[in-house]
């Protein structure tokens, strides 16, 4: 790695449970405005722009061409969009700095759930012959994570409430988060899963700002320099996979150089409490590393946003002079099939 | 601000998809009752069940079907008290992972069980066949608990008469949409039968449909201008093939109209005069059928052209 490049600037919406009141442009806006506002840079100095959104989520055709009009696309912008979180947007567009092409990346994706049955949307990523003609909704396929992880010894039910109650409490800081104040474990929504340990549904979006080297240091008090960043991918057929593990995320966290010192922070995108139990054990989390101090995607899940704001989280810690060496962690797909990791540093203080 | 506007939006597809040879044979077979899976090579040589047509580990293609039984045991299951549209059974019932016996790896599929306590990993269970079976994993009509005699295999390696090639995958999902702030304000006013834009507060565009942004300076619009009903034909096209569901004579005229006012050309029907005598520049204004809330063509005002020069930049 040639150059070093630093997340610069990071904004969110407050996520809520419907922005009907909003097309996804019209909520996207005021977040893009903010993260350039943060660095005083215009879109017309931006290098390049990446997003990451599924018109599936709201049933709109093509909603991320109009969600540029947000941006500002003209005269025409260097500009590229993935069908994934932020989170692999962001990927696209440090590897974009990294050639030397760009100076700056604007990074944005947002997720409109509140139109559609988002549990059902879901089932429709799944392989299409032998899964989805099945329906298997989203929260099932975590249950039977769950199940397995009980059955390994690996966690019990209130240990899950736990995961979910102390998500909420931290969330009450975070004036963005969905669910602010810690929610009854309530009914079993998918056994062994009930609705606590289960994300909230709603509609919001986030940005970021990359730059390169000194660019960086100009735009930013304390960069939140990206030292490793890597995404794997395990097999696509649930039972080829060991449900208690995550061979992915401890590979991407491997690359990414997660292991060479401790981090005190890690954000992670657990949807579900059970994930949190799979993600501590692959990337080797002890007790002293601070996870989750936004609340996590316990407090606030806009789905294609909630593993961009992982990243976001984590990297305004370090701009804030609360954490010198964070982990942002993103996941995609069933019962964490893909794992993106990003280790973040600031200079030393 | 108006009400927020909503409506149902179903979106359906129903998606025919081809097959490779491993999936062909294992969706025969199930069709025929048997249940293939398919071998990897080297030393370890596990059963995949489901099979695939790549090798999840070393991407190497594999063609190797083994004949597996009906019957086997649960690896993780999860109790869904409330069964969702499209899913296996209609009353509770357990999502399942299930190895089946002569595989090592698990197959997703639901469980019938009288309850939850009736269910836990470990548990054997047997293939209920669907009684009409037509080449998908849905001819597993599902799982049941099952405590009998190891079934006698034939040992099948996946040659059929007239095998499955292709599946039909039935796909809907129900939205209720809202076009947000600024296209119900528009959609309000048509109702109303007045056409409102909104105008850039940065590069004073004028815009209609207003979608809430500048494309242009990436702001919000917000300060409504009313334009049309008039406008000109800046561009069209002949269509000539009927579209489904669409009760309009072939050929029609679709064009680009700039509405007087505005700063974009939006589209819409041109009618009310032969499809061959549309041409650019041509004046037209809105038609409003009895109780619509919409226009629903543009015809002719009788005007003179315009001229190319004052809507050569809406194009
Ligand atoms: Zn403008």
């Amino acid at each position: 790695m040639t150059r070093e490049i630093a997340v610069v600037a990071f904004a969110q919406t407050d996520h809520r449970r419907t922005s009907e009141e909003f097309s996804e442009v019209e909520m996207l806006m005021p977040v893009l405005h903010d993260v350039l506002a943060q660095t005083g840079l215009k879109t017309a100095d931006i290098g390049f722009t990446c997003s990451g959104s599924s018109d599936y989520l709201a049933g709109r055709a093509f909603s991320f061409t109009l969600a540029l009009d947000g941006v500002g696309a003209w005269p025409p912008i260097s500009e590229s969009h993935v069908e994934m979180d932020g989170a692999w947007a962001l990927y696209e567009a440090w590897t974009k700095l990294l050639t030397g092409d760009a100076d700056t990346a604007l990074v944005y994706s947002y997720g409109k759930s509140s139109p559609g049955s988002v549990r059902d949307v879901l089932t429709r990523q799944l392989d299409p012959y032998y899964v989805a003609p099945l329906w298997p909704d989203s929260v099932a396929l975590a249950a039977l994570q769950a199940q397995a992880l009980i059955d390994a010894g690996d966690t019990d039910e209130p240990a899950l409430a736990a995961v979910a109650a102390r998500s909420r409490s931290d969330a009450s800081a975070n004036p963005h988060a969905q669910l602010r104040d810690p929610v009854s474990q309530g009914e079993y929504l998918v056994r062994p899963l009930r609705t606590g340990d289960c994300p909230p549904i709603g509609d919001g979006a986030a940005a970021v700002i990359l730059a390169a080297g000194d660019r960086a240091r100009d735009l930013c008090e304390r960069p939140a320099w990206i030292r490793g960043i890597d995404h794997r991918i395990e097999a696509h057929g649930l039972g080829v996979r060991d449900l208690t593990d995550s061979p992915s995320a401890r590979l991407a966290a491997e690359k990414a150089g997660a292991f060479e010192r401790p981090v005190d922070t890690a954000e992670l995108h657990a949807p579900f409490t059970s994930q949190e139990v799979v993600l501590r054990k692959a990337l080797r989390l002890g007790d002293d590393v601070r996870v989750n101090p936004s609340g996590g995607a316990l407090a606030a899940h806009p789905i294609m946003a909630a593993g961009l704001i992982r990243i976001g989280e984590a990297a305004a810690r370090v701009h804030r002079g609360e954490s010198d060496r964070a982990l942002g962690h993103a996941t995609s797909g069933p019962c964490l099939q893909q794992n993106l990791v990003a280790v973040l540093e600031g200079d030393p203080r | 601000m108006p009400d927020v506007l909503k409506a149902p939006l179903v979106v359906e597809f129903p998606f025919t998809r081809s097959l490779g040879p491993v999936q062909s044979a294992f969706l025969t077979g199930l069709r025929e009752r048997v249940v293939l899976g398919v071998r990897t090579g080297g030393d370890d040589g596990r059963v995949l069940v489901p099979p695939v047509e790549y090798d999840p580990v070393t991407a190497e293609e594999l063609h190797d079907l083994v004949e597996v039984a009906p019957t086997g045991t649960v690896t993780t299951w999860a109790w869904n008290p409330a069964p969702r549209r499209g899913q296996p059974l209609s009353t509770p019932f357990a999502w399942v992972l299930v190895r089946l016996d002569g595989a090592d790896t698990a197959l997703l599929h639901a469980l019938d069980a009288p309850g939850p306590d009736a269910v836990h990993t470990g548990l054997r269970v047997r293939v209920r066949w669907a009684a009409e079976r037509v080449g998908a994993i849905t001819d597993i009509a599902c799982f049941e608990p099952y405590d009998g005699e190891a079934v006698q295999l034939k040992g099948n390696t996946g040659q059929f008469e007239n095998p499955v090639t292709g599946i039909v995958a039935p796909a809907r999902l129900d939205y209720t949409y809202s076009p947000g702030r600024a296209q119900s304000a528009y959609i309000h006013a048509l109702g109303d039968r007045r056409m409102v834009a909104e105008r850039c507060p940065s590069c004073r565009k004028v815009y209609v449909p207003p979608r809430g942004a500048c494309p242009t300076c990436g702001v919000a619009t917000a300060e409504q201008v009313e334009v049309g009903p008039r406008g000109t034909v800046t561009t069209f096209c002949i269509v000539n093939i009927k579209a489904k569901n669409l009760d309009i004579e072939v050929p029609y005229v679709y064009g680009h109209i700039a509405l007087d006012g505005a700063d974009l050309a939006l589209h819409g029907r041109i009618a009310g005069i032969p499809y061959d005598q549309v041409r650019m520049g041509l004046r037209v204004e809105a038609v409003w059928t009895e109780g619509s809330r919409y226009p629903d063509h543009y015809r002719p005002t009788g005007e003179p052209d315009a001229e190319y020069d004052t809507y050569k930049e809406l194009l």
